[in-house]
C-alpha cells in the first residue's frame, strides 16, 4: 500500500514539475482522439447506412437466351469465384413476365396480347453489402458482361456507387487520422516524458544513490503515460459525445440524419478507443523510460 | 526482521522496516565476517590517474573509523568504491562477505538502502524542503509517512536544525546543508554510514553535534561509521581506528587493539565478558 502511495506521490511530482508541457500533451492527445473518433464515427454510420441500402445493391444480368438447369451451377460458381455474393437468383422469361404482371396490378391487361418471350431471362446478383463490394460494383458489372449469353448488365443507381466511393474516401481519412493519433500519442507523450525525466535528472540521480528500486524510479513515468492516455482519450471522447448530442439536437427532424439514423459508438467501441489511447501512451512512455532512464 | 530505533526526542519507539530482501547487512558483532573487506584494491581513472593503489583493509561491524589524508589522497574514491558508485580497476571488495562486483543491479539497490552516505557535495535538491530531502531516503524503502516524520524531527533536533524543517535546502547555509545531508544519511538507521568530509563547513559547536550523532547511531544501532576527513581536530583525541591515505596508498594501518575497538555497548559487554572469563 505504501509502495503505491509513494509511486503515486512521485507521479504527482512529475505532473507538478512539468505541468505546462503536461497540459499541452493532454490537449494534443485529446485533439488526436477527437479527430480520429469524429471521422471513425461518421465512417461507422456510413457503413451501417450501406448495410441498410437493401435491394438497391443488386446487379441484373440480362441474357440472350434462357439458361438450362444444367448450366446454372457452372455460372453460379463463376460469379461466386469473382467476389462474395449474398444471393444469386435466376429469373426465366415466364417468371419475369409474372413479376411484371404483378407490378402492373390492375393494369396488367396491357400484357394480354403479349407472350412472355418479349422479356429477356436474367440473373439477379446480390453482392455482400460491404463497403468493398459497393466500390467494386462497376468491376463486378464488367466481369458479368464477359459471361456467355449476356446481353446487358444493369447495376444499381449511380448514387450508390458514389456513396461507396465517398465511404471509401472516408475510410482513408479514418486511417490517416488513426495514423495521426498514433504518431501524436507516441511522439508527444514520449517527448513529454523525456522532458519530465530531464527536469528531474538530479532527483533521479539522488534516488539512485539512495537505493531506489527500478520500479520506484520508473513506475511514476509509466503512470504518467497511462494517465495521459486515459485523460486525453476520455476528454476527446466526451467532447465528441457533446458534439454528437449538439448535432442530433440541432438537426433533429426529417432530413439527412433521419435517413442515416446517426448513432454514437456502442459502449464496446468507446471502451476500445479509450483502451487503445491508454495502450499507445503507455507504450510511448515505456519507450521513453527505457531510452532515457538508465539504471 | 524488524529492528527498533528508540527516539530520544519522542517517547514512542520508531520501527523502521529494513529495506528490501536479499542483501543482509549484519549488525551483530557475533558475526565472524567483517562488514567491509578490501583486498589489494586499485582504482585508476582514465587515462592513467591512479586514485588508489593496492589498498587492503578490514572494517568490522560496529566500528567507527577515521579515514584521513590530504585532498586528493583517495578518500572520496574509497567511499565511492564501498557504495558501488565506482568499480575497482583491480582487487576485491566484499561487503558482509559478498563480492560487490558480483552484485546485481537490484542487489546494489538493496545494499544502498542499508548504507547512509553523506557526500562531500551534499547532493541535496535545492528546490525541495529539508523535510523532503531527508524523507527521500526513507521513501525509497517505503517507510510509513508517520515514521518518516518522527524520524526526521528526531534527527533535526539532534543536529539543531528543528526550525529548518520546511525551509528550502537552497536557502540554507553550507553548514546547515551539510547537516541535512548527514541527517539524510542517518535517516534509515543504516548499518553502515559513510561520511565524506562531514565537518568541512561546520564550527566547533556544530562539529560536536555531528560527532554526537555518529556516536548515537553507533551506540543505538551498532552502525559502522566511516568518516573521511582531513580535519585533524575531530580525530586528534579519538580512541577509534584512524586510517591514513597518502597518494592512493594506505600509509598507516595500525592493528586493532582492545582500546581501539569501538565503544558500542555491545562491544563493551563483549570485552567485559572476556575479562570475567580470564
Amino acid at each position: 500500500m505504501q509502495f503505491l502511495a509513494n509511486i503515486l506521490y512521485q507521479a504527482g511530482k512529475n505532473f507538478r514539475q512539468t505541468w505546462g508541457t503536461q497540459i499541452m500533451t493532454l490537449l494534443t492527445v485529446t485533439l488526436s482522439v477527437l479527430i480520429f473518433a469524429f471521422f471513425f464515427l461518421i465512417y461507422t454510420n456510413m457503413l451501417s447506412a450501406s448495410a441498410r441500402l437493401g435491394d438497391d445493391i443488386r446487379l441484373i444480368v440480362y441474357l440472350d437466351q434462357d439458361i438450362t438447369a444444367q448450366m446454372r451451377p457452372g455460372l453460379e460458381k463463376k460469379i461466386r469465384d469473382f467476389g462474395p455474393v449474398e444471393k444469386i437468383a435466376f429469373v426465366s422469361r415466364t417468371e419475369a413476365f409474372a413479376r411484371l404482371s404483378a407490378q402492373l396490378g390492375k393494369e396488367k391487361d396491357v400484357l394480354n396480347d403479349l407472350s412472355p418471350e418479349f422479356l429477356p431471362p436474367s440473373i439477379e446478383v446480390y453482392p455482400l453489402k460491404t463497403l468493398d463490394n459497393l466500390t467494386m460494383i462497376s468491376q463486378f458489372s464488367d466481369f458479368l458482361l464477359t459471361l456467355p449469353n449476356v446481353a446487358k448488365v444493369q447495376s444499381g443507381s449511380d448514387w450508390l456507387r458514389r456513396f461507396g466511393y465517398f465511404t471509401n474516401l472516408l475510410r482513408i481519412v479514418v486511417v490517416l487520422s488513426g495514423g495521426l493519433l498514433i504518431i501524436s500519442m507516441t511522439f508527444i507523450v514520449s517527448y513529454t516524458i523525456r522532458l519530465t525525466v530531464l527536469s528531474r535528472q538530479n532527483e533521479l540521480e539522488i534516488l539512485r544513490l539512495l537505493g531506489a528500486s527500478n520500479a520506484y524510479i520508473r513506475l511514476p513515468f509509466l503512470i504518467e503515460g497511462v494517465l495521459q492516455g486515459f485523460l486525453g482519450s476520455s476528454i476527446g471522447l466526451a467532447a465528441l459525445y457533446s458534439l454528437y448530442q449538439w448535432i442530433t439536437n440541432r438537426f433533429s427532424g426529417p432530413g439527412f440524419l433521419k435517413i442515416f439514423e446517426f448513432a454514437f459508438f456502442p459502449i464496446v467501441i468507446t471502451a476500445s478507443i479509450l483502451l487503445v489511447g491508454i495502450i499507445l501512451c503507455t507504450i510511448s512512455s515505456l519507450f521513453s523510460i527505457r531510452r532515457f532512464i538508465r539504471i | 526482521m524488524l529492528y527498533y530505533l528508540k527516539s530520544d526526542i519522542h517517547p514512542e519507539s520508531i520501527t523502521i522496516r529494513p529495506p528490501g530482501k536479499g542483501f543482509h547487512m549484519p549488525r551483530d558483532t557475533n558475526t565472524v565476517k567483517p562488514l567491509i573487506e578490501m583486498m589489494n584494491v586499485t582504482k585508476i581513472y582514465p587515462p592513467d590517474v591512479t586514485a588508489l593503489e593496492g589498498v587492503s583493509l578490514r572494517i568490522d561491524i560496529g566500528e567507527i573509523i577515521f579515514l584521513t589524508g590530504m585532498s586528493g589522497a583517495g578518500k572520496t574514491t574509497l567511499i565511492k568504491l564501498i557504495c558501488c558508485l565506482e568499480a575497482p580497476t583491480n582487487g576485491l571488495i566484499e561487503m558482509a562477505g559478498r563480492d560487490l562486483s558480483r552484485l546485481s543491479s537490484s542487489g546494489i539497490q538493496r545494499m544502498r538502502q542499508k548504507i547512509g552516505v553523506a557526500y562531500q557535495d551534499f547532493k541535496l535538491l535545492d528546490k525541495q524542503t529539508v523535510f523532503q530531502n531527508i524523507a527521500m531516503a526513507m521513501e525509497v524503502t517505503y517507510a510509513n509517512p508517520r515514521i518518516i516524520r518522527a524520524r526526521i524531527e528526531e534527527l533535526l533536533a539532534l543536529l539543531n536544525l528543528s526550525d529548518k524543517l520546511h525551509k528550502l535546502a537552497g536557502e540554507l547555509s553550507r553548514g546547515e546543508q551539510q547537516r541535512v545531508a548527514l541527517a539524510r544519511a542517518a535517516a534509515n538507521g543504516p548499518s553502515l554510514l559513510l561520511a565524506d568530509e562531514p565537518t568541512g563547513n561546520l564550527d566547533q559547536e556544530t562539529t560536536e553535534l555531528v560527532l554526537n550523532l555518529f556516536q548515537h547511531l553507533n551506540q543505538k544501532n551498532n552502525s559502522t561509521i566511516v568518516i573521511a576527513t582531513h580535519d585533524a581536530s575531530i580525530y586528534a583525541k579519538t580512541e577509534h581506528r584512524i586510517l591514513t591515505l597518502c597518494n592512493g596508498r594506505l600509509a598507516s594501518q595500525p592493528e586493532q587493539t582492545t582500546q581501539q575497538i569501538n565503544f558500542s555497548k555491545y562491544n563493551k559487554s563483549l570485552i567485559s565478558r572476556a575479562k570475567k572469563q580470564k
